[in-house]
Formats: structure tokens, C-alpha cells, sequence
């Protein structure tokens, strides 16, 4: 008996051990077939398939020219769900610590630390994002997918990373680190009693030129020092200017955010200075520089941060014109027609950046998910974009925008399987989500 | 302004031109002078008697011509302006019409800082120093540092661009400020210098000594630095960084920048000539200067200029002590001095600011005009393109329906590079660059100051009444 237990053995070891690398190296796929596919330019597959393996689309088209694998989880659409591409958030600041409380009061105002000052290139996301905000939930119920992530703060509040979407823990799925560095004209935090440097906008410019002075002096030196025979005094390193290394360069992107037509020239005067590597993020009304922004080949990543309609023009639509207040006179009726326009533009950003060649994306920066989808229909019904061209912002152009366009934000084969699946089209009224499918991992709902 | 004032109506050209600048559709550039032929007003030239029944002709936006019956080319607009008076535009030296942040008040000395990135070129407060004749203005930095940040000058393009509005080519100035502000703001808030006059002083000495330094140190590495990129041996220079307060500051010692230093005791003004007199800074300007007439002979000698209130003052304790005979002393004392408004209500009299020079101390006419025109233009530097009419100067003017050093007179049109920014003849109701979609009507500042306005009409109350 002694004798036959080992060949036996053996024999079972010979048989198992061809099967192990098979189950470690190829995990099961997965399919949704006989589904309606939509796709990030806006065009449609009618009953078509997706396979994806191990986080990557194996196969996509109509259902009948796409082979089911054999070990294939298969999701049957009857012919009535729909496949969205996974969307891409190009500035979240989802997860984020909050901005600290009131400020201390410093010493000398005037020199303040990098932190209390609001500079903290330094920052990364992937170690500071909290995966526990229920937001990531909630952001995969509506088909998020990916996001470059930011943190709350000030002038520069931190480095922007991308993650891909998970409902408990998206700090490990980081994508793309360090991608780029926010930046924008917040002062440092305080009033009057408790300010420090930089208190406006104009101190903001002139900071951050100093900042990028120092941290070429300082490269100069750390680059010196490499090569230097003895005798040269040893650099003092400097976390935040060294962080800063990457914009001289011309490495890595600076995201400035900001709205206003003014603001965005000002940041202009910056970029043409450094010559920087920009995307301007929100950009309200980027529209009435879309000129320059195409000169310098500058895209936008939009927010649908939209002013509120006038409330009589909500009345207006809402319950008719018979319960709209009447004017006062011609004076109010000219300043109706005024503030009806102002919304209007407004509204109509992102149709005139697209008209003028400006690359649009989208973020949310700092806007609640609520928020978004009731500011989508503004840009539906009356900012004159229509579902297709949303999807590709919100899909396929956000992801060029942001260097990753051939790995995800569109559904080919070979992309990286973000997708969601619904029960009618998004734009529908009724329209309930199923499952979102963020690198492969599937989120049920 | 009378019906037969002109051959045709401006009101058109005027609304669709602002609106069309407004919304951004069509793109001028701020070198876009415009062409105009004014007739048969009284011209107050300011370098020159007052010339009756004259005409002047601005081309491409330059006076190209001033004189009688001058030959009209082909397609000039032509106003008449019989029985008018035209007065250049007027130059106000120390404003803070419209600016998203005055003051970078974290630091005593922030000359980094420039209001040129601190321009709102959609405040209607522009259109109404327009209608005040108002053509150019120092946007100044507050008060609050020793050294403040750098002004910027601005010509009232309503409807531009914030960088259309920038008086293209114009000295740049930057914003000094001694007394209690600088004091109050960093040593008693603070507690960091200056607590006292004297510490000023030493900021101010400190800072100069400091860039002197700076020059020498960075010069010195980027010509070492030169030479060991060309020849890689021995030990490379340790990198001096671009310090960009120290380099302004340089650019001050170095004449480039004109200083404009808030000030108001004489103690103070005559301390800052000491020191300027030191490191050899000539053309400065003080501002406010309230007692600089007990020191116009120092003044003078030194070349410092005055722009001032034409009788304000006892707003604080430092402002104690003044006169309404300031400007004529100063004037006498051939100090170039200006009267500034460094107040948006104020900017829309400056006219009859000027007049109190008159009326207190027996200027002449044409000096109380030139402290609002040629005078403040020479304390910016632009006084060869501005402040006076003049052939090849810019066509910034005003036209005026009595002369408008009367309390009677009002502005009727105001013009800067040969184009109408304002008319009163074709005012529209509202001129806001910027309606916000979520606030309605009656919300709005507009209506209430219409409503106050029906209200007084209505009610027969005056405003004193109304607002107790």
C-alpha cells in the first residue's frame, strides 16, 4: 500500500499542476450580450456583446460577430439594456480632506510657511484621499468610472493623480500619478486679523513666479552639485520647490482653475511667461477667450457649474407665462432681455468652445453629483449640446485631455473595461443603472 | 447737450459700439484710435490761451489738426460744437476706480505685486467717471505697505479688455506709503517693522541697501555661471535666485519705475526727500500731502511733484492739519502739483475739485485746469502724449456745455483715442457691462438707485432727509 501512495500522489500532483498557471493567469471572462452599446462618440451598436478578461475589452461589436469564451460570465441584455462608456471625471476632488478650519495667526504675516500660505505642491492624492467618502458610491451609481483626483485647498493645493473608481477603496486603484498640479487664485486663508501672504490675486501671481524662481535656482544647484568637484556648498533641499521641478520642466500639466474671463487672462500672462503645460478646469466663461485658449492649443475641462436661470424665467418654463411677474416697465424688460442673455452664454460655454476648436473635457471640481445631472439638462435643453457630444466630453475627450485616450474613455478592444450598464438610455427619464464595470471590477447596484 | 449740437446722431453708433465690444464678437485692439472733427468750440488747450471758435481734428486717433475752419476728410464723423469748451481729458493720479484687490497688505514692502493684475474693467464706476470727463487714471495700490505694489495706468476704455484698458507704453509707478497706515497695519497689527516713522524710514533704507546687494550677488553668479556653462571646471557658482521684489525695487533705484508715496505730514514728505535725495530717485510724486505746502520750497528744489485733495482732510489724526489753500501754495511755489480723487464720487467732479483752487487761493484758470490735466500726465510720465491738446498728441479730450471750471457746466461727451466712450445726449439707462443671470431686477443696486430717485421725485424729500 506504502508503494502505490507515492505514484499516486504524484500522478494527482501531474494532473493539478497544469491546471494551476491556466486558473492564475487567465481569470474568467466576462460578457454582456444582445445589449444596445453606446458608444463615446456618440454613435450606436444595436445588439451588440463586450467581452473583457482580467480588466481589458477582449471583444466589442454586434452580438452576432462577437465569439462568447467558454468560460464567460454572460449578462444577457435581452436586446433592452444599454452599455455607456465609463465616465471620466477631469478634476474631481472627491475624497479629499476638507480645507482646515480658521487659520492661525502667523508671526509675520508677511512669511508665512509654505502650508499656512497655501502652497503645498507636495501633496499627493493617493496618500490623502479618503477611499471611505461615500461619494466614490455614489459617483460608480452614475457611471463613473476613472478620475483625475485633486485636493481641497488653496493656491496650490496638491499634485492631481488618476484613480479608477471603486466603492470602498480607490486610493489603491491608482491609474496615473502625479499627473499634474492644481493651481489657482485663492489667497492664503484669514481676514484681516489673521492674514498672511499672499491676501489677493495679484500677490497669488507674483508668489507663484517667485516659487518658480526659487525652485530653478534650486535644480541649478542640485544640477551643479552632481557634477561639482569638492568645494561646492551643499544644496538645502526643499520638498516644495523640488516638487515644483516637474513644471520647469515642462513635464507635467498645470490645472488652473478658475471661471471668470478675467481670471483665466491673468493666468494666461503665467502660462506665456513659464511656458507652461495648461488646462484650464471649470472655465465658466472660457468662452469669451476661446481665441486665445485655441492660440496656445489650451483645452478646457468644463465644469457644468451653471448660474441659476433668472426666476422668472424658471416661472416661465416651469408653470407658464401667465404666472410670470410682469415688468415694471421698459426699463426692467430691457434688463430681463440682459439677464436672460447673461444665462444664456453662460449656458452655452461649452457649445461655443466646441464651435471654436477649443478640446473640451469635463470636470466636476467640487460639484456635487446632484448638482451635475441637474445642470446637465440646462446644457441638454438650452445650452444647445446634445447627448452624443456630452457622452464624448464626458468620456473620450476628457480622457485625451487628460494623456490616457488610448487606454480608456472609449469602448474598443484592448481599452481598459470601464463601462456601465443601464436599463434604457441615460437620457431617459426612467433610466436606472445595473452595474458599473470600473478596470474590469464589477460593481453591482 | 442741444438737438443741433451735431449733423447726425450719435446715439446709434454709441450703443452698438459699447455692445458690441461688450459681448466679445469683434476684438479691437487698444492702438485703435478713431477719427473725429469737432467745430467751433472754445479749446482750452492748457499750454496756450483758451482758443475760441476752433476745431480740432484727431485722426487714427492722434489730434492731427486744431483750428478754424479746418477742411473735413471724407467719412469723418463731425460734431458741432458751437458754444461748447473742450478741455483735454482729464488725468486722475491716485484712483482706485476698479480693481479686484488694492491692497497685498500681508507684507511692509510688496512692490512684486502689480495692479496691473488686479485691473475689473467691467465696473460701471468707469462709465461714470467718464461721464465726469475722466479720461486716464493711476490705478493705485493701497496703502497699507511701505513699499506697495506697483500702479498701473489705465486709460477708461469702457468695454475693453482689462490689458486693452493698460495705457499702453506708460512709466510704470508703484505705490509708497509713510505715516500711520504702514505703521498701524505692520507694527501695531503685527508687530513686525515698521512700529514708528522712524522704522519706515529704515524699511525703506533697508530694502534699498538689500537690492543694491542682491544686484551685485545675482550679477555676479550670472556671470560666473556664464563662464562655467561655457567651461565646465573647477567648483560652478551657487544660484542666486530671480528675486522678483528686489529686482522692482532696483528698477526704482534705477529710475525706471516713478515712486507715488502716500504721505501727509510734512516731517514724512520731507524725510522720503532725504532718502530719495541719497540713492539719487528724482520724479516722484507725493500723494495726499496735505502738509507738503509747509515744505513746497523743499519740494520744489528737490523736483518732487504733489497730488492732493482739494480740501479734504481730518479723517484720521495724521490728516489733522491741512488747508484749502494747498494747492495754490504749492502751485506758487511751482511745485507741479495735481488734485487727485482717490474716491469714486470724487472722480466725477474732479472739474470742480480744481475750480476750489480758485475759489480759495486765486488760481488761475488755466493752472486749475492743468491740476487735473497736464500736471497729473507729468506725474505719470505721459505728459507728451496726454494731459494737453495739442497736434500729434492722443485724442482725449472732453467737450463740456459752459466752461467747465463752472459749477453750471456739465460733460457732455467724453472721447479717449479719438473714440466716444460717453454721450450724454445718448446715455442709455443702463450701462453695466455685466448683468448677473441669478439676481433680478429690483434686487439689483441699479433699480434701487432709480427707485430712490423716483422716490425723491415722488416724495419731494432730498436725499439728506431720506437718509435719516
Amino acid at each position: 500500500m506504502t508503494n502505490l501512495r507515492i505514484p499516486f500522489s504524484l500522478i494527482l500532483l501531474l494532473w493539478l499542476l497544469p491546471l494551476q498557471p491556466v486558473s492564475s493567469q487567465t481569470p474568467p471572462a466576462h460578457a454582456i450580450i444582445n445589449s444596445t452599446i453606446h458608444h463615446a462618440d456618440g454613435s450606436e451598436t444595436e445588439s451588440g456583446s463586450i467581452v473583457w478578461r482580467d480588466g481589458i475589452i477582449a471583444s466589442i461589436g454586434r452580438a452576432d460577430s462577437i465569439e462568447i469564451p467558454f468560460d464567460a460570465r454572460i449578462i444577457d441584455g435581452g436586446d433592452s439594456l444599454h452599455v455607456y462608456p465609463g465616465l471620466v471625471d477631469g478634476l474631481a476632488l472627491w475624497g479629499s480632506p476638507e480645507r482646515s478650519g480658521p487659520p492661525e495667526r502667523v508671526d509675520n504675516p508677511g512669511e508665512p510657511g509654505y502650508e499656512r500660505a497655501g502652497i503645498q505642491p507636495d501633496r499627493l492624492p493617493s496618500k490623502l484621499i479618503q477611499s471611505s467618502d461615500e461619494v466614490f458610491s455614489n459617483a460608480l451609481k452614475q457611471g463613473y468610472t476613472t478620475a483625475l483626483i485633486g485636493l481641497e485647498g488653496y493656491m496650490l493645493p496638491g499634485q492631481t493623480e488618476i484613480f479608477f473608481l471603486h466603492d470602498n477603496d480607490t486610493k489603491s486603484q491608482i491609474y496615473r500619478e502625479k499627473i499634474g498640479f492644481l493651481f489657482q487664485f485663492e489667497p492664503a486663508p484669514g481676514g484681516w486679523g489673521n492674514r498672511a501672504y499672499p491676501t489677493t490675486t495679484m500677490g497669488v501671481m507674483a508668489r507663484f513666479r517667485q516659487l518658480l524662481y526659487d525652485a530653478e535656482a534650486l535644480m541649478q544647484h542640485l544640477d551643479y552639485y552632481s557634477e561639482s568637484e569638492p568645494g561646492m556648498p551643499v544644496p538645502q533641499r526643499d520638498e516644495v520647490l523640488e516638487a515644483l521641478f516637474p513644471i520647469l520642466n515642462q513635464e507635467k500639466e498645470i490645472f488652473f482653475a478658475a471661471d471668470s474671463k478675467e481670471d483665466i487672462e491673468r493666468y494666461l500672462r503665467l502660462h506665456d511667461e513659464f511656458d507652461l503645460n495648461s488646462v484650464i478646469v471649470s472655465g465658466g466663461e472660457a468662452y469669451r477667450v476661446s481665441e486665445e485658449l485655441l492660440e496656445r492649443d489650451i483645452p478646457v475641462l468644463a465644469s457644468f457649474n451653471l448660474p441659476d436661470p433668472p426666476e422668472w424665467y424658471s416661472t416661465l418654463r416651469e408653470e407658464g407665462e401667465s404666472e410670470v411677474p410682469e415688468v415694471s416697465g421698459p426699463e426692467e424688460e430691457r434688463y430681463r432681455k440682459r439677464q436672460l442673455n447673461s444665462w444664456l452664454d453662460r449656458v452655452k460655454n461649452i457649445r461655443s468652445l466646441l464651435d471654436a476648436g477649443v478640446h473640451v473635457g469635463f470636470a466636476s471640481n467640487g460639484l456635487s453629483l446632484d448638482d451635475i445631472q441637474e445642470k446637465t439638462n440646462f446644457l441638454l435643453d438650452e445650452g444647445e449640446i446634445t447627448a452624443g457630444e456630452l457622452l464624448t466630453i464626458m468620456t473620450s475627450s476628457t480622457s485625451s485631455i487628460l494623456g490616457i485616450s488610448t487606454h480608456t474613455g472609449a469602448l474598443r478592444e484592448g481599452m481598459i473595461a470601464n463601462f456601465s450598464l443601464w436599463t434604457n438610455p441615460t437620457n431617459e427619464e426612467e433610466a436606472r443603472i445595473l452595474k458599473t464595470v470600473s478596470n474590469g471590477t464589477i460593481i453591482q447596484f | 447737450m442741444t438737438a443741433n449740437y451735431r449733423q447726425y446722431s450719435l446715439f446709434s453708433t454709441l450703443f452698438l459700439a459699447f455692445f458690441t465690444l461688450c459681448s466679445g464678437t469683434v476684438s479691437l485692439s487698444a492702438q485703435d484710435g478713431g477719427s473725429l472733427l469737432l467745430r467751433n468750440a472754445t479749446v482750452i488747450p492748457v499750454t496756450g490761451d483758451d482758443l475760441p471758435d476752433t476745431d480740432i481734428m484727431i485722426v487714427d486717433g492722434l489730434i492731427q489738426a486744431i483750428g478754424q475752419n479746418l477742411a473735413a476728410p471724407e467719412d469723418i464723423e463731425v460734431i458741432d460744437a458751437s458754444d461748447k469748451y473742450i478741455m483735454p481729458g482729464i488725468v486722475d493720479a491716485h484712483s482706485h476706480l476698479n480693481s479686484i484687490g488694492v491692497n497685498e497688505s500681508s507684507h511692509p514692502v510688496t512692490p512684486e505685486v502689480t495692479m496691473a493684475e488686479s485691473i475689473d474693467p467691467n465696473s460701471v464706476a468707469i462709465y461714470r467717471a467718464l461721464a465726469g470727463g475722466v479720461t486716464t487714471i493711476n490705478l493705485m495700490h493701497g496703502s497699507a505697505n511701505v513699499i506697495g505694489g506697483r500702479n498701473v495706468t489705465l486709460k477708461l476704455r469702457y468695454g475693453r479688455s482689462q490689458y486693452d484698458m493698460i495705457m499702453e507704453g506708460a512709466p510704470q509707478t508703484v505705490k509708497f506709503a509713510l505715516g500711520e497706515n504702514p505703521t498701524r497695519v505692520h507694527g501695531q497689527d503685527s508687530g513686525v517693522q515698521p512700529r514708528t516713522r522712524m522704522g519706515v524710514e529704515q524699511v525703506i533704507r533697508e530694502y534699498f541697501d538689500a537690492a543694491i546687494d542682491y544686484r551685485s550677488k545675482r550679477d555676479d553668479y550670472l556671470a560666473m555661471k556664464r563662464e562655467y556653462d561655457q567651461n565646465p571646471d573647477g567648483i560652478p557658482p551657487v544660484p542666486v535666485p530671480e528675486n522678483l521684489r528686489l529686482e522692482v525695487i532696483l528698477d526704482i533705484l534705477d529710475g525706471n519705475i516713478i515712486v507715488h508715496a502716500h504721505s501727509y505730514r510734512a516731517d514724512e514728505i520731507f524725510m522720503l526727500t532725504r532718502i530719495f535725495s541719497d540713492y539719487g530717485i528724482t520724479g516722484y510724486t507725493f500723494q495726499h500731502a496735505n502738509e507738503a505746502f509747509k515744505v513746497a520750497p523743499e519740494l520744489r528744489e528737490a523736483g518732487a511733484h504733489a497730488s492732493i485733495f482739494s480740501d479734504w482732510w481730518a479723517y484720521k489724526f495724521e490728516v489733522y492739519y491741512s488747508t484749502a489753500y494747498s494747492a495754490t501754495i504749492l502751485n506758487e511755489n511751482e511745485v507741479v502739483t495735481s488734485i487727485h480723487s482717490d474716491s469714486n464720487e470724487l472722480i466725477r467732479h474732479l472739474n470742480l475739485e480744481a475750480a476750489k483752487s480758485m475759489r480759495y487761493g486765486g488760481t488761475s484758470e488755466n493752472d486749475a485746469i492743468r491740476m487735473i490735466t497736464l500736471n497729473p500726465a507729468k506725474q505719470l510720465g505721459i505728459d507728451d502724449r496726454v494731459g494737453s491738446l495739442e497736434i500729434g498728441k492722443e485724442g482725449d479730450l472732453s467737450v463740456w456745455s459752459g466752461h467747465p471750471l463752472s459749477i453750471y457746466s456739465v460733460n457732455e461727451l467724453t472721447v479717449i483715442d479719438g473714440n466716444i466712450y460717453f454721450d450724454r445726449s445718448s446715455d442709455p439707462d443702463d450701462m453695466r457691462i455685466r448683468v448677473s443671470p441669478s439676481v433680478d431686477y429690483h434686487e439689483t443696486e441699479y433699480s434701487e438707485s432709480i427707485q430712490d430717485h423716483h422716490f425723491r421725485i415722488n416724495s419731494g424729500l432730498n436725499q439728506h432727509q431720506i437718509e435719516e
